[in-house]
């Protein structure tokens, strides 16, 4: 390997990637651009860990389950002592599901492509508020996000609007048009959804909507419900034709006739081929990649792409890894909690499943850098500018999680430092990781060195 | 000196002596000249609700007409067990302690206030109401130029500094630890390992100095909660080398749907977490405001599920030992449709930002240039706010 292309190898696994592991410097350095582009297919999770239909059974269990409780504690005039319904149902289920994901992003060889299912993920963000959100949200990624990855954005855009978890969490369920034959008798409209298509998933603040053609948007999409437990169908998404609003409606100055549940469906695609959305979610991603600041010539040329494709998310990707600015010698992005952890798990990996007590230590340790899974509390997810994880209180938390990871690892820092960055590390690191007081302790100053920290 | 040198013999104490020395690099003075901060400096504290706390739910005229029309829902399961605050206001019934501020007169319910922005977007209201500046400045929020402007110290209670603290003067940030901390000689090496770096070594320095502060807070139980994170804030101000002003966040306001219950527990919440500032502030919170303020209010009318959408004025509260409380202030815009705003929202008829100019004139005594540094493009509000008293013990100190 030249020394040039060893540098962009090292750019292309850790700005890109999440970390080296094993031999993927190596890897990446026979054609650093390729082997991003040779990524660009959607990961596939352990089908056996369940999915959105599967969640709603799981639901109907710990309802039961709860009824029997109530049952039970009403006999007993007093509460069990036994587990709670959370203790023993859905803590368990969460866990499951995170740790799968956690250890998943630390094994996969396609990390590039689980960067792009982060970015979307949290673009599309969901936060386990209730138990039956806490069930459901994990199954967004999975069977909405995932399988649309790297296809057109309208797709993908209208099979998250319908995973059951965005329309729980948004209030879509219930929302009802108000001529419609629910919605003469009880409930109404809910503008939450709509808002946040608008907003925060496709044209963006400031993308040239207004008040009206949110409340037309939620009339479209009125009756875009869930069917959580008639068994004849489908469990999951469910187009509930009484409840939605009849009539034609307009948005963005282009009237849609009411042709049910296709209605709301091309309003979407019409958004996701908007030209606000082009620049908005080009922007975004090239920030979320790149720099706070990302250049504006790669944004441009990624909206150009978007345009020209209407939407199509690998075309974009690719115009965007080989775009010169992609690749600036200066690493500006500062690691978000997850990309840290994940990194430092990478390094250290022998290619071998995580043991149980490390996967979630490491999740409670997220949680404490504010970086909670399904725990943005938000709509609008996790920051992913530099300023949201540089306080000094997340980098102390870095320091404790780095202070009890560095002890699990056999191999010498000088040896996993070489697997990340070669032997491109500055003379004051390398001084500081050889004179290490311990194996452990060399590994943790590795961890937190300015050049692990960016990427 | 003689202190610090012993000290440096001692392996333990060595990263207490260098963590101190860090601030001193960086405060000029804070180390070669101790000073003694006077014992009773008028305190702040800011309480920010995130997400748009519905004010029609915490402080209801139960006497408007027109209250009943737009939200029956809302309003039937309060309207019995509220407190009266006379003046035809209500205060939600879970918030106690409140009422019972209210009643010593150490508390300001403020009606139809608005944080400057007339937007719906939660993110840009909130920028709006951190940043206090007619064209937002996330690098600049007012409570940080106030406290420039007053040259004292702050902390907020985050993991990262949201904006309202964010700008020139140095702001540190606290929250509770789960993991062991590491070895001292880890600390040092990684001071070494920064220096090249300002930013990671002033966020390690300012880290090591808020740890050794607070070390044995991190036993509180659920220390994530609100009600914990504040009796926690409440412990750090009420000591003597304690930042003066100290910012809170509190999110779960957005409340689109069955919001009775919800916006129950958030103000139980909220409540037993003001009830804690006090009984931690101790002797300090009669010399305390805290304001409480939130991005937007939420629509007059309940929505088709059993909640509220995103609206334009809310409420603010504003408390403390060192408050001329007692009486709701603001003025009522009314509840009939042509006095909406918008014909949907509760019309805004002051800014936050004029009560909290008054607040920072009256309690931190600063000028009216340096008001209009925190605050340009807005107006005192004419009002005593804070107890005369609260002056004179700074004029004592």
């Amino acid at each position: 390997m030249t020394a040039v292309k060893t540098k962009k190898a090292i750019i292309a696994v850790n700005r890109f990637g999440l970390g080296a592991t094993g031999d993927e410097l190596f890897e990446a350095g026979q054609d650093p651009e390729q082997w991003l582009l040779q990524q660009l297919v959607s990961p596939v999770f352990d089908p056996a860990l369940g999915n959105t239909e599967s969640a709603f059974i799981t639901i109907a269990e710990i309802q039961s389950l709860k009824a029997k409780r109530r049952q039970g504690d009403a006999n007993l005039k007093s509460r069990a002592k036994g587990p709670t319904v959370g203790q023993e149902i859905i803590m368990p289920y969460r866990q499951r599901f995170l740790k799968d994901s956690l250890n998943f992003s630390v094994n996969t060889k396609t990390p590039f492509a689980v960067r792009l299912l982060d970015f979307f993920s949290n673009h599309f963000s969901v936060s386990s508020l209730t138990h039956s959100l806490t069930i459901l949200s994990p199954t967004l990624e999975r069977d909405a996000i995932a399988p649309n990855l790297f296809g057109k954005f309208e797709d993908l855009l209208i099979a998250v609007e319908q995973h059951p978890a965005m329309l729980i969490y948004l209030n879509n369920e219930k929302s009802v048009g108000p001529n419609s034959l629910t919605g003469r008798k009880a409930r109404g409209l809910n503008e939450n959804l709509a808002r946040e298509i608008l907003e925060l998933h496709t044209l963006g603040v400031g993308g040239g909507y207004t008040l009206e053609d949110i409340r037309q948007l939620a009339m479209a999409i009125s009756g875009w419900t869930v069917n959580r437990e008639n068994k004849q169908y489908q469990l999951g998404f469910e187009f509930r034709r009484e409840a939605h609003e009849p009539g034609v409606r307009k948005v963005l100055g282009r009237n849609y006739a009411d042709t049910g549940l296709d209605q709301g469906q091309d309003i979407l695609r019409d958004l996701a081929r908007h030209k606000k959305t082009a620049e908005f979610i080009s922007y975004k991603l090239a920030q979320h990649l790149i720099a706070d600041q990302p250049p504006q010539a790669l944004v441009a040329a990624m909206t150009k792409t978007w345009i020209k494709t209407q939407g199509d998310i690998k075309a974009v990707v690719t115009t965007l890894v080989k775009h010169a600015q992609s690749w600036d010698a200066e690493s500006k992005k500062y690691k978000t909690p997850r990309e840290f952890i994940v990194s430092a798990m990478r390094a250290i990996n022998d290619n071998k499943v995580a043991d149980q007590n490390l996967l979630k230590v490491s999740l409670r340790a997220l949680t404490q850098m504010g970086h909670k899974p399904f725990g943005s509390g938000s709509p609008a997810g996790h920051s992913q500018l530099n300023r949201d994880w540089t306080g000094s209180d997340a980098l102390m938390k870095r320091i404790d999680w780095v202070n009890f990871i560095s002890k699990r690892s056999r191999y010498s820092p000088p040896f996993i430092a070489a697997r990340i960055f070669d032997s491109q590390l500055p003379p004051l690191t390398v001084k500081l990781l050889a004179g290490a007081e311990s194996r452990a302790q060399g590994l943790a100053l590795l961890f937190l060195c300015p050049e692990f920290q960016y990427r | 000196m003689a202190d610090i040198n012993r000290k440096k013999l001692d392996r333990r104490s060595l990263l207490k002596a260098t963590a101190g020395s860090f601030v001193a690099w960086h405060t000029p003075g804070a180390l070669s000249a101790p000073v003694k901060k006077p014992k009773a400096r008028p305190k702040l504290v800011w309480v920010i609700l995130r997400g748009g706390m519905d004010s029609l739910q915490a402080i209801f005229p139960h006497s408007d007409p027109h209250l009943m029309s737009h939200r029956k829902r809302l309003v039937s399961p309060l309207k019995d067990s509220a407190y009266d605050l006379g003046a035809g206001f209500s205060l939600h019934p879970a918030l106690q302690e409140l009422n019972s501020l209210y009643k010593q007169k150490q508390l300001i319910p403020v009606i139809a206030t608005e944080s400057g922005a007339k937007t719906r977007s939660h993110f840009y209201a909130q920028d709006m109401l951190e940043s206090g500046l007619p064209d937002v400045d996330i690098e600049s929020g007012w409570l940080n130029r106030a406290v420039e402007s007053y040259q004292g110290e702050s902390l907020a209670i985050a993991h990262t500094l949201p904006i309202g603290l964010r700008g020139k003067q140095r702001a540190n940030t606290w929250y509770p630890d789960v993991l062991r901390p590491a070895k001292e000689d880890l600390y040092e090496r990684l001071q070494v390992l920064y220096k090249d770096d300002q930013l990671l070594s002033e966020r390690l320095a300012e880290g090591l100095k808020n740890r050794n502060l607070l070390g044995n807070m991190a036993k509180i139980k659920r220390k994530n909660s609100f009600a914990s994170l504040a009796g926690s804030c409440g412990t750090i101000l009420a000591d003597r080398d304690g930042p003066d002003c100290a910012m809170l966040e509190m999110s779960g306001w957005d409340t689109h749907q069955n919001q009775v219950g919800h916006l129950d527990r958030q103000f139980k919440e909220l409540d037993s977490g003001i009830a804690r500032l006090r009984e931690n502030l101790a002797e300090q919170w009669a010399q305390t405001v805290v304001v409480v303020t939130t991005e937007f209010g939420r629509t007059v009318a309940e929505n088709g599920t059993g909640g509220t959408d995103h609206g334009t004025a809310s409420a603010m509260f504003i408390a403390g030992g060192a408050v001329a409380g007692g009486r709701v202030q603001g003025r009522w815009p009314g509840l009939a449709k042509a006095d909406l705003f918008e014909g949907r929202d509760l019309m805004p008829t002051s800014d936050t930002r004029q009560w909290v100019r008054a607040i920072l004139s009256q309690h931190w005594n600063l000028s009216s240039t340096q008001l209009d540094y925190v605050f340009p493009a807005v107006k005192t509000m004419d009002t005593q706010l804070i107890r005369p008293i609260s002056k004179s013990v700074k004029a004592a100190s």
